[in-house]
């Protein structure tokens, strides 16, 4: 257990590595930011000092090496367009509204998935299971900011105010963008428990465990369930990990402060270093989240062995 | 029983307290009772990214600081100069302005303002004289001392009188001098960039309260405002970047103000009772902008541009039916301008439109040697086809501006231009024509807008080279805008200007598009907005109806 932590720590960090150097080089082959910094009669020379001011006029290894000296101390440089640190910047939009909202929207997805994916197994080709399919299939292909729009002309404007149409702070706030983002996740995630509860149902130790007399629920939720989640569980760490790396579309429609929007303002701005940051902590996320869900493996089924 | 004599007892004191109140005067507007403890809640695209007025005044971040800035020149709603942080101006002399002050003005924290702030103000402008306030460098949206080098130095003749002198005569420094807005002196020496950007301090009606980047700005009246106070106690902008969304929380009662509604929607919400839609022609000018630079002037590939000849320039003028894209395109919420000065800049003289005529079109084309279409319609001259290279900053200007770059190259290949779209980011636009890399047959659209009042602010494109300038004057042009610079007398100068601006539209050195109007959809509560020509909303004299 303790060599597959440290090895799969050694494989994150190798792995954060290979994302952040990608990055560094791939945004200074978009162009160059001091444009952005000087205005139109700038002569050659105030555009080069401007350079030198960032640091750009250096050679590209000298530039990275001191990129990769500075990345341990979470120092990412200063925000071209903000003038303020770039990793400040990152974990103000990450924590907490990305955070929340990534959590809600997986909690959701999570838990509603489960008794939606079991009842449809259960009652295979009837109508809960055609239901179940359908809604399945709407949620998938539905585009999010769309759905978001809906929800707000629904439960803003034609319920007059129920739930706030924008925003961030409160748990009101907080329910129309989580369903939103929850709703592709959730649609795939049930269509996942229920291939997986299918296809275990006819396994013996689920004929077993009925000829033994145990209670239905028992069956479904203790020894088919575990062994049918490992596709949900991955399913499930990955979309996580998506909705912490900032989901731009749901934070654009519902105007929530989060880290995609910033990352999506940074990115024609040509904001090297709050680039930079965003994508570290999106490569700390999934590694972290890719771990956890390897653990969570060993868990949920005894049957694999973390060596 | 004893309930009773509770209640009648509560009864008589409330009557009695409600007698010793006195009649309550309810604040009006209109015939309207206002509420002056509301707060108004404007849905806004974008955030600021700084609130020091020397880091940039764009169209967004203007909006957000001359709600806390002032200047010493004002404008009403029509885009025309009032007095502002200055009570008047004048030149003294060809080579001096003179402009008296305010009295009683204080800034937010209290710092008076005078004629100290305003020498102190002009030093960070022109980045001079920094050492005395301990300021290492200033950033610089423009940088004044290249961009008007004949301003040479100003002095104070009393605590409430500055006076500027130019090394030769400029007509309107009163415009680009009296339009920045001015920082408090002490504060900023105290507190440098970062205390103005983080917690800005100013003269103007409101106040910021909190700042949550990416999310809302919250503003209180400025109780000591040197004019009349705000109707209203609270003023929050508040970002939601979907136009679709926006419009939802005014329907829902979420904001109460909504800013750059789409054309679309503008119409479908100006016939709901609940709602009041209002718009403003802006000074947002949009073009195409085409390589008309000569190879032995500038840095442009060892070959002079496609587009120097004033005739084909003209010709792909009469070839875009502007009025289409403005009715089609913009469902009339935007505007065609033949001049080259927006229509609500000071010293805008109508010029005749260019008409949409696709045989003139041709014919000007003719006239300039393109004449042999191939099979394909395209126009050829020596060998060469007329083609026209348009690098298009997708996705930044919005949609409407996207669909008529879209139209406008289908217009042009009606009349034999051959017309290689290129969609890129705008920083990549910008870095190729800050560098002279347009290629020899290349154009750009693009829009441009204008912190100043006057119409130099647009003539100037075409003196030197700066990013948007192309097609550099001709020298008769030159010298004519030259006299514009130089003419103090407004009545001569305005009759300058007005024949430059004459010769500039028979001279085309862009493809004019249109100019934008801005639309704005309120709820009916909000009493007496006016939208401006200016890239700001103004609240002051606005009220909410209880």
């Amino acid at each position: 257990m303790s060599s597959f932590l440290v090895r799969r720590l050694l494989h994150g960090i190798v792995v954060v590595w290979g994302v952040v150097t990608a990055v560094f080089f791939l945004v200074r082959l978009t162009g160059d930011p001091v444009v952005f910094l000087v205005d139109q009669s700038a002569t050659r020379e105030e555009i080069e000092h401007t350079r030198r001011l960032l640091g750009l006029d250096r050679p590209m290894h000298e530039q990275y090496l001191a990129f990769l000296l500075a990345v341990p101390r979470g120092d990412f440089g200063t925000s071209i367009r903000e003038k303020r640190p770039a990793m400040g910047l990152v974990l103000e939009r990450f924590w907490p509204a990305t955070v929340e909202l990534a959590l809600a929207a997986a909690v959701l997805s999570t838990l509603l998935a489960v008794p939606l994916g079991v009842v449809a197994a259960t009652h295979k080709d009837r109508t809960a299971d055609h239901l179940s399919r359908i809604a399945s299939l709407l949620l998938q292909s539905m585009p999010g900011f769309w759905l978001g729009l809906l929800l707000i002309l629904l439960f803003a404007v034609e319920l007059h105010g129920l739930l706030p149409a924008y925003g961030a702070g409160t748990w009101r706030h907080l329910i129309l963008p989580a369903v939103a983002l929850a709703a592709a996740p959730l649609a795939q995630n049930a269509r996942l428990v229920r291939a997986g509860m299918l296809e275990v149902q006819q396994q013996d130790y689920v004929r077993t465990a009925r000829a033994k007399g145990a209670r239905e629920y028992v069956v479904l939720y203790r020894h088919a369930l575990k062994n049918a989640a490992i596709p949900f569980i991955t399913a499930a760490g990955l979309s996580l990990g998506f909705m912490l790396s900032g989901t731009i579309i749901i934070e654009t429609v519902f105007a929530w402060p989060g880290l995609g929007r910033l990352i999506v303002q940074a990115v024609p701005g040509r904001d090297f270093p709050v680039i930079q940051a965003g994508v570290f902590v999106f490569a700390l996320i999934f590694v972290v989240l890719n771990l956890a869900v390897d653990l969570l493996y060993a868990v949920v089924d005894p049957r694999v062995r973390l060596s | 029983m004893r309930a009773t004599v509770w209640k009648t007892t509560w009864r008589l004191v409330a009557a009695f307290l409600a007698l010793a109140a006195g009649p309550s005067e309810a604040q009006t507007v209109d015939g309207a009772v206002i509420d002056p403890d509301a707060e108004l809640v404007v849905a806004v695209p974008d955030d600021t990214t700084n609130m020091d007025p020397r880091i940039g005044m764009g169209s967004t971040r203007s909006n957000y600081i001359r709600q806390v800035f002032e200047s010493l020149v004002d404008v009403d709603a029509q885009g025309r100069p009032m007095p502002g942080l200055a009570l008047s101006w004048k030149p003294v002399g060809d080579l001096t302005w003179e402009f008296i002050l305010r009295r009683g003005v204080t800034f937010h924290n209290g710092e008076a303002f005078n004629a100290d702030t305003v020498l102190f103000n002009l030093d960070r402008m022109f980045r001079k004289n920094l050492d005395r306030w301990g300021i290492k460098d200033v950033a610089a949206g423009t940088s004044f001392e290249k961009v008007y080098p004949t301003v040479a130095r100003w002095e104070k003749t009393g605590d409430y009188t500055v006076r500027i002198h130019t090394s030769e005569p400029v007509p309107n420094l009163w415009d680009f001098i009296g339009r920045e807005p001015l920082v408090p002196r002490e504060y900023t020496a105290k507190n440098g960039v970062e205390g103005l950007n983080e917690r800005p301090v100013g003269t103007g009606p409101w106040k910021m309260a909190a700042w949550k980047r990416g999310d809302s700005m919250r503003f209180e009246r400025y109780e000591g405002y040197w004019g009349p106070p705000p109707l209203f106690k609270r003023l929050r902008f508040q970002v939601i970047p979907e136009a679709g969304a926006r419009l939802a929380a005014l329907r829902a009662g979420q904001v109460t103000l909504v800013d750059a509604v789409p054309p679309l929607d503008a119409g479908v919400l100006g016939r709901e009772p609940a709602f009041k839609v209002s718009s403003s022609v802006q000074k947002i000018y949009c073009r195409i902008y085409l390589n008309a630079r000569p190879k032995d002037k500038f840095d442009s590939g060892g070959k002079d541009g496609l587009f120097t000849d004033p005739r084909v320039r003209l010709a792909l003028n009469y070839a875009v039916n502007k009025e289409g894209i403005v009715q089609k395109i913009f469902h009339g919420y935007a505007q065609a301008n033949a001049s080259p000065v927006s229509t609500v800049s000071n010293g805008y003289a109508a010029q005749e439109p260019y008409a949409y005529d696709v045989k003139r079109a041709r014919a000007l084309l003719a006239e300039a040697g393109w004449k042999d279409a191939g099979a394909d319609g395209v126009l050829r001259k020596d060998g060469e086809t007329l083609t026209l290279q348009l690098l298009f900053p997708a996705k930044h200007y919005g949609q409407a501006f996207d669909e008529t770059t879209a139209a406008v190259a289908e217009m042009l290949k009606a009349v034999g231009v051959q017309v290689v779209i290129k969609p890129i980011d705008f920083g990549t636009l910008l870095q190729t024509v800050t560098k002279g890399t347009l290629p020899y047959n290349g154009g750009f659209s693009s829009c441009r807008t204008s912190n100043n009042l006057d119409a130099d602010d647009y003539l100037r494109d075409w003196t030197a080279i700066t990013l948007i300038n192309w097609a550099p004057y001709p020298p008769d042009l030159a010298d004519l805008y030259r006299a514009t610079r130089r003419e103090v007398d407004p009545q001569k100068r305005l009759k300058l200007l007005a024949d430059l601006q004459r010769r500039v539209r028979d001279w085309a050195p862009v493809v004019s598009l249109y100019q934008e109007v801005k639309i704005y959809a309120a709820s009916a509560r909000v009493l007496r907005f006016t939208p401006l020509t200016d890239l700001h909303m103004d609240f002051r004299g606005v009220a909410l109806r209880k």
